[in-house]
């Protein structure tokens, strides 16, 4: 059979990916694994962003918020009422889920820059609540002496593999789940609303629900980046709630790709490694990263991702072609 | 073939990593963290510098083996901050890390340093009392302050000597000032205050003028205000209080620790003339060693340190003088901290006066009142009383325990009136210590 059919290229890709992600650990450094870790939950807040932005063409400005109620709610239940693993984390989901309720209330109705701004109050709320109710959240100081959890006997506090498989875990789940909300006959249904939310009414879709449904499916998916957080850094204060996370956040997300969830953690990984290395190098990081980020909006404003897509479009037929020939010069 | 030469290429590195490692430290790693860019810019740059100033007095060396300096920025963010604390110590294997400078930045440090007993830590300019109490972990050191530690006795200061009733406090709402207020309020209260009043703005607010005519109205009735912020909000706070004419209805401003240090003087001008704070360091004190760090601080940056400049050469100073009780074996961290605790800083050592630690990890120290003037046409602090080796715990170092169980600090505990101060102090601290403050009039 020929190597280079079209048809294959997708499942290769997986089952090659598949397995440089379950053998990270052993195949790189332990800092290398801690990177893949907060690319990982600070992905799924990107994504949440994402899925938002690419679905139903709004920008919030709120998912920090749930990413850190999530986050909150972990630490306060494990250090100031020591309950047992898996309340803590189910708990905090629950709770940003219900807070996605309630907010999207209020948020959904709104659209374009009234969205924007409605979130924006919103997500303030929760950063002033985190700042200032001291006696709950310890104000700015922050919680700290949250420890992961130990599972079937291993403990992913002490080891990053076992952490990294734990996430990793997660971390797929809501990926096939967000994939598969995206084609289901829900996700058509939203994109249909994206584009033409009055033919949508006058069909009779119930355009808010679904529009108020995937607010929350959103929250939802930060929810579960603010549990990893909380897990992995062993604390939290009122700069994960706060607008500067949200806004690093829709940065990495324009950086990536804002409509594909794969930009969002491209977009992530570029931003939060460039962080690390670039200040490594030179004190004048910001700089660089601010010439880097101008570049990209100008010359490619669907993001990396969405450049690379474009490429690959305009030029897949050369390429598949090519890979056939070389295929057939390698052979015997 | 080729493998079999990869084999021996790769047992030969190991085996001199391996060498390497078990060796004697032939270059000595120091990792800095703290805000270089950003908001808190001034904290974590001014601590750098005060480290390097230490660094290039010894020439980068001791003993002759060279110092490599590396320095992380946490824009202030904490989660950043975690994972360059991981990159110091398994990326360029520190022997040790000084910093970072922000409150919440500290907080984080202690708990990353609990988790990472074996990389010792030498806390910057980060003030927040658990630091070095109810956190308190062994491998981290703080040869700083609290935010407490500084103003217990200006409370007491204001009462006593200044014989002031009732007090405003106007301050940013967040922890730090918050810790101000609370440790001004235990010092003037239990010292013969009846009030002190909290009003609080939010951090970035620089229009005072709803508060300024609050204060107007307060002032037959209140005898002083002090004002608990920092940066572009004190500026902005001398600025309305002038032009409100609320310097003819109070005598002066007090200031909590940060208001008029070095670096703020030249911007507020002449009205910070006699503004009363309270620090472990005041920039006029006449010591040799405060001059020379003074100068040559001037000479290698072209302005004069603050504070917190002062506080990243100390704590490079106790690095060494750490070094040369351990001969420069600086690979044991165990030892080194164990070092590092037991360094005593004289008087002609730190530009802040005589220092040592105490069993949590703080430096017991000088508190100077101070009070701002004008010396050949230059403002600067003078010291008008110092309360001598004062600890973190302050009038409360023989009940260290109590003070720790008692109730976090918030934007309104502990409570501003005399009455139910003392009803919430007598539950903590005991009938007998309420006694014995009122037979005394208050602390000895």
């Amino acid at each position: 059979m020929n190597g280079s059919d079209p048809r294959l290229i997708k499942p290769v890709l997986a089952s090659v990916l598949t397995v440089l992600l379950l053998s990270l650990p052993w195949l790189t450094s332990d800092y290398f694994v801690m990177m893949t870790i907060r690319i990982m939950y600070f992905g799924l807040l990107t994504m949440s962003l994402c899925y938002l932005a690419g679905e139903l063409g709004l920008v919030s400005l709120m998912q920090a918020a749930f990413f850190g109620i999530a986050g909150y709610f972990v630490a306060i239940l494990q250090t100031r009422y020591s309950l047992p693993f898996p309340i803590p984390p189910l708990a905090g989901i629950g709770v940003a889920v219900l807070a996605a309720g309630l907010f999207g209330l209020l948020a959904i109705k709104a659209k374009g820059v009234y969205f924007l701004m409605l979130t924006l109050v919103l997500g303030q709320l929760v950063w002033a609540l985190a700042s200032q109710w001291a006696s709950m959240t310890k104000g700015d100081s922050g919680i700290t002496g949250i420890y992961a959890p130990v599972l079937f006997g291993f403990s992913a506090e002490k080891s990053k593999t076992v952490f990294y498989f734990f996430q990793l875990f997660a971390f797929s789940g809501v990926v096939w789940f967000l994939a598969a909300l995206k084609r289901s006959p829900f996700g058509l249904m939203l994109r249909g609303v994206r584009d033409s939310e009055t033919r949508m009414a006058m069909l009779g879709y119930p355009v808010m629900l679904l529009r108020y449904l995937a607010f929350i499916f959103a929250a939802l998916v930060a929810a579960v980046g603010g549990v990893f957080f909380a897990y992995f850094t062993g604390l939290i204060n009122p700069h994960s709630v706060s607008l500067t996370a949200n806004v690093e956040a829709l940065m990495a997300s324009i950086l990536g790709g804002i409509n594909t969830l794969f930009g969002a953690v491209l977009g992530t990984g570029i931003l939060k490694t460039l962080d690390v290395v670039l200040s490594g190098v030179t004190e004048r990081y910001v700089l660089v990263m601010g010439v880097m980020f101008l570049v990209i909006i100008m010359f490619a404003p669907k993001g990396i991702a969405g450049s690379a897509r474009q490429i690959w479009e305009a030029y897949k037929g050369k390429m598949l072609s090519f890979l056939a020939l070389g295929n057939k010069t390698a052979k015997p | 073939m080729a493998k079999g030469k990869f084999a021996v290429l790769l047992t030969a590195v190991m085996f001199f990593a391996t060498v390497g490692t078990v060796s004697a430290v032939d270059e000595i790693r120091v990792g800095t963290i703290g805000p270089t860019t950003g908001w808190a810019t001034i904290f974590g740059e001014g601590a750098l510098q005060g480290v390097k100033l230490a660094l290039a007095e010894r020439d980068y060396k001791f003993n002759g083996i060279p110092i490599k300096l590396f320095s992380e920025d946490t824009k202030a963010d904490v989660e950043v901050m975690v994972t360059k604390l991981g990159s110091l110590k398994n990326r360029d294997k520190v022997h040790f890390i000084i910093g970072p400078s922000l409150g919440h930045e500290g907080m984080a440090a202690v708990d990353w340093g609990a988790r990472n007993p074996d990389t010792p830590m030498l806390i910057g300019y980060s003030a927040p009392e658990d630091i070095t109490m109810r956190k308190a972990t062994y491998s981290v050191v703080r040869p700083g302050w609290t935010g407490a530690q500084v103003i217990f006795n200006f409370g007491q200061y204001c009462a006593k000597d200044l014989g002031y009733k009732k007090i405003i406090i106007v301050g940013q709402d967040y922890s730090y000032p918050w810790d101000q207020a609370a440790g001004f309020i235990r010092g003037f209260l239990e010292n013969g205050g009846e009030e002190v009043l909290r009003i609080w703005h939010p951090v970035e607010a620089v229009d005072f003028s709803s508060i300024m005519a609050r204060l107007a109205s307060l002032s037959g009735e209140y005898d002083a205000v002090l004002n608990n912020s920092g940066g572009a909000q004190v500026v902005a706070f001398f600025k309305q209080w002038k032009q409100f004419g609320l310097d003819k209805k109070y005598p002066q401003i007090l200031g909590q620790a940060n208001v008029p240090i070095v670096s703020m003087l030249p911007e507020l001008g002449d009205q910070a003339l006699g503004v009363y704070s309270s620090l472990h360091y005041y920039d006029g004190n006449p010591s040799k060693a405060n001059q020379k760090f003074r100068e040559d601080f001037k000479k290698a940056y072209g302005h004069y340190p603050d504070v917190i400049a002062m506080q990243g050469y100390d704590a490079m100073r106790v690095a060494f003088k750490a070094m040369e009780a351990l001969n420069g074996k600086v690979d044991d961290p165990k030892a080194f901290v164990e070092a590092v605790r037991k360094v005593k800083m004289s008087n002609a050592e730190s530009p802040r006066g005589p220092f040592y630690f105490d069993s949590f990890g703080n430096p017991i120290q000088n508190i100077y009142i101070k009070k701002v003037v004008k010396k050949d046409g230059k403002l600067m602090n003078i010291a008008v009383k110092t309360y001598e080796n004062v600890s973190q715990f302050g009038p409360y170092a023989n009940m260290a325990q109590k003070y720790m169980a008692g109730p976090a600090t918030t934007r309104d505990y502990p409570p501003g009136k005399k009455a139910e101060y003392f009803a919430e102090i007598e539950k903590w601290f005991g009938k007998d210590y309420v006694k014995n403050l009122k037979k005394n009039g208050g602390w000895k």
